[in-house]
């Protein structure tokens, strides 16, 4: 305990020293420390300069307020297994170039990753929605949260991006089970794909409550483990829709008896309640509610299942016939969409604060990121801010090309 | 611009195109292309270091020639110099010529996008290289979009000249500002036509900037083609007359 304070006392009292002199370690590069005191955490003594962008700190459970606006590092063998889809596509890029995965902490997740750490398990599953203007990084707050729940050994269920759900859809079925409804077969078989390399233990564990019958052929008994329903949806695509139905039906049953916790992640949660762009054949429109993906996972973010939580964001990038700079979920979401939610716990992801802002300079310098000379001095570095306003999505596509 | 461009109306037979002649009003002759701004007009200070000197460190003759522009005409900035750190001339003038139909955005867009490519691809190849290859990579994209269009501008040209009822190509010395032009023309032309079908400019740019900046690839094969023309015609250099 008393080690803990120590640390706490020290980081104060590194944390002052960069306060006295911010400018300082811009200059320092990869100079020794100067003072012995550069014990940020229980391994081996960091050097100073890293410490502002980088930490040691690997694991989500520990990230704490010292931690905010530093990057921590995730193994690509655990990128592979946790985030088979849901990266941004700009964020998979820099990880091949730079053959690193470094995340930001952020006070946002931080907010998150407390309100998890203190679930109780018995209540009712909580949505929290993550909210904010484009660009502002709900997205990787979304990923910091599924790997700390994925490190908690929690099964999840990541939706990447549900706008891709509800527009280009290429072959739209009539659904076998439902009459009135349409099957994806592609997106369904897609997801279900990576659902199945980010949860492989839990597959083989989970016993199916019911008899499925798929064709005159194929059924899946009583008790039989959920991996044999997630292969029949990748071999069968046209029975992955209903697959992904069943699964998703079978997890909010058994989430309630203990055996695992389940964590439910939505990105672009507003296309559930919004417009699609598909057409029946008589070219007339169809609702979200006709889609049957859409259909049940609508009744996965309700709240009457317990042993999880639910993780949200609501995005305009890829929604459809919202206008551009509408970002609080009331907009996002519509009417429809904020009754079903509600309550939710809101949390707003805003730009970097100064800090933030200087450890992604400070990190972008370290990878040789920044390879324009006049970005390394103070009037490349005021210009970045002016022009990019603290955003992290305008500072990245800047940096890209400097 | 010190003197006014003259792109002849009319066409005018002795003398030699491409071949500008800081000529004002002849007679005959209309101006097609020119400057609103009369000749008494100032070009803009840009430079925020200029302003930024305190009036105490100003020699004499620079207190002299701040006095002075105070009471002359400026011009007005164009839209599109800034004051940036980051600004660049050569890159400004390779995005407008890469624009199309007065398509600034997209110029720009492509041409970051550009940059962008040809830093990614640089940071494999360094990442794949071993230590001592490392060292020899370039990574900044500036340095490697400078070096590459100077690698493809040629020494000498051909210009037509009319002797005795027949154009001849005849080799010329060219100014700096036309062979930087050469340069860029050359690439874009390059780039647009010799691309397969679903290749975005973008990525074809960046190959192409990649291999002129080792001395390969088409560009440079062109400018040696030039080279190669002016050596043979060498015995017509005598119909200079400039």
């Amino acid at each position: 305990m008393s080690t803990g304070i120590m640390l706490k006392g020290m980081t104060r009292l590194v944390s002052r020293v960069h306060k006295l002199d911010p400018g300082r370690f811009s200059h320092l590069g990869t100079q020794a420390p100067q003072c012995p005191v550069a014990h940020l955490d229980n391994q081996v003594p960091t050097e100073r300069t890293r410490a502002i962008s980088r930490t040691l700190e690997n694991d989500p459970a520990k990230h704490g307020e010292q931690h905010v606006g530093q990057h921590y590092n995730i193994s690509i063998q655990e990128l592979k297994t946790v985030f088979p889809h849901g990266l941004p596509p700009r964020f998979v890029m820099q990880v091949k170039t730079f053959n690193e995965a470094c995340l930001m902490v952020r006070k946002p997740a931080l907010e998150l990753l407390h309100y998890l750490k203190n679930t109780n398990f018995a209540h009712p599953a909580v949505r929290y929605v993550l909210y904010g203007e484009k660009g502002t990084g709900k997205t990787l707050s979304l990923c910091h949260i599924i790997h700390f729940c994925a490190k908690q050994d929690w099964l999840i269920l990541h939706i990447p991006d549900a706008h891709l759900w509800v527009k280009n859809c290429r072959d739209l079925l009539q659904s076998t089970y439902n009459k009135q409804r349409f099957d994806q077969p592609l997106e369904a078989s897609i997801w279900l794909k990576n659902f199945k390399t980010a949860n492989e233990r839990f597959l083989s564990q989970i016993k199916v409550q019911d008899k499925y019958v798929w064709n005159k052929r194929e059924s899946t008994e009583k008790g039989s483990p959920l991996a044999e329903v997630v292969e029949q949806g990748i071999m069968r695509v046209r029975n992955a829709t209903d697959a992904v139905g069943i699964v998703l039906k079978e997890l909010k049953r058994q989430s309630s008896l203990g055996v695992f916790r389940l964590l439910v992640a939505v990105d672009g949660v507003n296309a559930l309640w919004g417009r699609t762009t598909l057409k029946r054949e008589d070219k007339s429109p169809i609702t979200p509610e006709e889609l049957a993906l859409i259909y049940n996972l609508r009744k996965m973010v309700k709240n009457d299942w317990q042993g999880g939580a639910i993780v949200l964001t609501v995005s305009q990038t890829g929604s459809l016939f919202k206008p551009r700079k509408a970002y609080l979920p009331q907009e996002l979401l519509g009417k429809e969409g904020f009754d079903t939610l509600d309550p939710f716990i809101p949390i707003l992801v805003s730009n970097y604060n100064p800090k933030e802002f200087e450890g992604c300079i400070q990190y972008y310098l370290e990878n040789n990121w920044l390879q324009h000379e006049k970005a390394h001095t103070e009037e490349g570095k005021k210009e970045l801010l002016f022009l990019s306003n603290r955003n992290p999505g305008l500072l990245e596509r800047l940096c890209a090309y400097l | 611009m010190a003197a006014p461009m003259v792109k002849v109306s009319r066409g005018w037979s002795g003398l030699a195109l491409g071949v500008r002649i800081a000529v004002l009003r002849l007679p005959g002759l209309t101006q097609v292309r020119w400057s609103r701004y009369g000749p008494e007009y100032q070009d803009p200070q840009i430079d925020k270091e200029y302003y930024r000197k305190p009036l105490a460190q100003l020699t004499e003759e620079e207190t002299y020639e701040r006095e002075l522009r105070k009471t002359q005409v400026i011009k007005a900035a164009p839209a599109t110099k800034t004051s940036s750190v980051f600004e660049d001339p050569v890159i400004s003038k390779f995005t407008n010529m890469m624009m199309k139909g007065g398509n600034k955005i997209l110029a720009r867009s492509l041409m970051t996008q550009t940059l962008e490519a040809v830093k990614r691809k640089q940071f494999e190849k360094y990442h794949a290289a071993s230590a001592e290859e490392q060292a020899t990579i370039e990574r900044n994209p500036y340095t490697i979009f400078h070096q590459a269009l100077k690698n493809c501008e040629p020494v000498i040209g051909l210009v037509p000249i009319l002797k005795g009822g027949h154009f001849y190509q005849v080799p010329v010395p060219l100014a700096e500002r036309r062979r930087r032009f050469l340069a860029m023309k050359w690439m874009i032309t390059e780039c647009r036509e010799k691309k397969p079908r679903r290749m975005l400019m973008p990525e074809k740019l960046s190959q192409e900037l990649l291999e002129a900046f080792c001395n390969r690839g088409p560009v440079i094969k062109r400018k040696h083609d030039m080279h190669k023309m002016a050596e043979a015609n060498r015995a017509l250099a005598h119909y200079r007359w400039w």
